[in-house]
């Protein structure tokens, strides 16, 4: 954490080689959450570049007192998805409409990417349909706990909502994928 | 106190992680136990979690990361004029490129040897695609008709050592061994037909050194009655 803040204030004063060590050391998380909450390789990869635009053009506003620069980067990261989720909403189909879990799935899974399909385990696969079903709010909330491993008080400052509240979000969150993949027929060891 | 469907679900992570209270832990624990709707779903949600945080990272594609410095640090300045050509000349600076420079001379030399061409006397004709074909060509003959000969005089050889080794086997055969029960001679008629001609004269010139053996003690002994 300290290093980072140092990189940043390298970054402030002009420095290129400081962001480039930012960069490297926060894109795989980055991504990580991007393509968790979209399910999509190029979706997660054109965000996390907007993400880092985002950050490089308000570094000067990130202050090391309020917290870690990765737990900012997040909540950089989760307002730009948001903001992509509201953005897209109009271009998805709703659930209502959508077939079976599987065909869903077996379109999902012909629609990837061949590295991505490498990527995803049947594990990850199974995780990545039963996220896509969450509401955002819960989404997120799982995302941020379970698969980033965030505490509880940095899930609090990155959604900026009360503690209560975000417990209740992961909780509801983690009942809802079970009983998801319990329709799936996956039962999780 | 008896808990309800809806407590259990309410508290389900506070459980999970161990966040309850002793009491409430065991109130939890009494009521899933009993209930067929809350078991399997705390299983389920104890093997989601689980799971979640086994779950590696996924590895960004590699060119994500330069887009990212492409798109905030701008496209990097490409080097115009000499230093450009100290750029390109710094690349061949490495160790990378000399080995693959160096297997490539190897290969080179090593297939227009295997062509044929002449090291000693170089023309320029000699690498011309048709004669480099030729030469090839008749490298190639000719490396089959060695290797064909090479294999007949293996052949050849292998024959004369079994030959060889077949005789000296018949030769130091162990006298233990019992030899073949001979055929019942009848009177009027002749031995059976002389299948193996050369083994029996084999073993005649086997017994030959044994009966000179035998003369010469013969003569030590007549020698001694004699006085």
């Amino acid at each position: 954490m300290e290093q980072d803040a140092q990189l940043v204030q390298q970054c402030l004063q002009g420095n290129g080689s400081a962001w480039e060590e930012l960069v490297h050391r926060h894109t795989r998380r980055v991504y990580n959450i991007c393509y968790r909450f979209t399910g999509n390789g190029t979706e997660a990869e054109d965000l996390a570049q907007e993400v880092f635009l985002r950050v490089y053009r308000t570094l000067g506003s990130y202050r090391s007192a309020h917290g870690g620069f990765a737990t900012w980067m997040t909540s950089v990261t989760r307002n730009l998805l948001i903001d992509h989720y509201r953005r897209t909403k109009r271009d998805r189909v709703t659930d209502s409409l959508e077939d079976a879990i599987t065909v869903v799935e077996s379109k999902e899974s012909s629609a990837r990417r061949p590295d991505e399909q490498a990527l995803l385990s049947e594990l990850g696969r199974q995780v990545q349909a039963a996220l896509k079903k969450l509401s955002p709010e819960l989404r997120e909330a799982v995302i941020l706990r379970d698969l980033q491993q965030l505490e509880y008080a940095e899930i609090q400052q990155v959604l900026q909502v009360p503690e209560g509240t975000v417990k209740s979000r992961i909780n509801r969150g983690r009942i809802e994928m079970a009983r998801i993949l319990q329709q799936m027929g996956v039962r999780p060891s | 106190m008896n808990w309800t469907c809806e407590q259990i679900e309410a508290r389900l992570s506070e459980y999970l992680e161990g966040a309850l209270a002793p009491a409430d832990q065991q109130a939890f624990a009494a009521h899933v136990q009993q209930c067929p709707q809350c078991a399997p779903l705390v299983s389920t949600v104890q093997g989601l979690v689980s799971g979640l945080h086994g779950l590696p990272p996924l590895a960004e594609p590699p060119r994500l990361v330069y887009a990212i410095l492409d798109k905030t640090l701008g496209p990097r300045q490409t080097a115009r004029g000499w230093r450009a050509a100290l750029a390109f000349l710094r690349g061949f600076a490495t160790m990378r490129f000399a080995y693959g420079a160096l297997s490539v001379t190897a290969t080179v030399i090593v297939l227009l040897t295997a062509s044929g061409f002449n090291w000693k006397h170089p023309r320029a004709a000699d690498l011309h695609p048709v004669n480099l074909y030729r030469a090839a060509n008749r490298q190639g003959h000719l490396i089959y008709a060695r290797g064909a000969k090479f294999v007949s005089d293996l052949r050849v050889v292998y024959e004369i050592q079994s030959r060889l080794s077949q005789d000296s086997g018949i030769r130091t055969a162990p006298e233990s061994t019992p030899p073949p029960p001979a055929p019942e001679k009848q009177p009027g008629m002749t031995n059976a037909p002389r299948q193996n001609g050369p083994r029996q004269q084999n073993r005649a010139n086997g017994i030959r050194p044994e009966l000179s053996v035998l003369a010469s003690d013969l003569a030590v002994l007549c020698n001694r009655r004699l006085p």
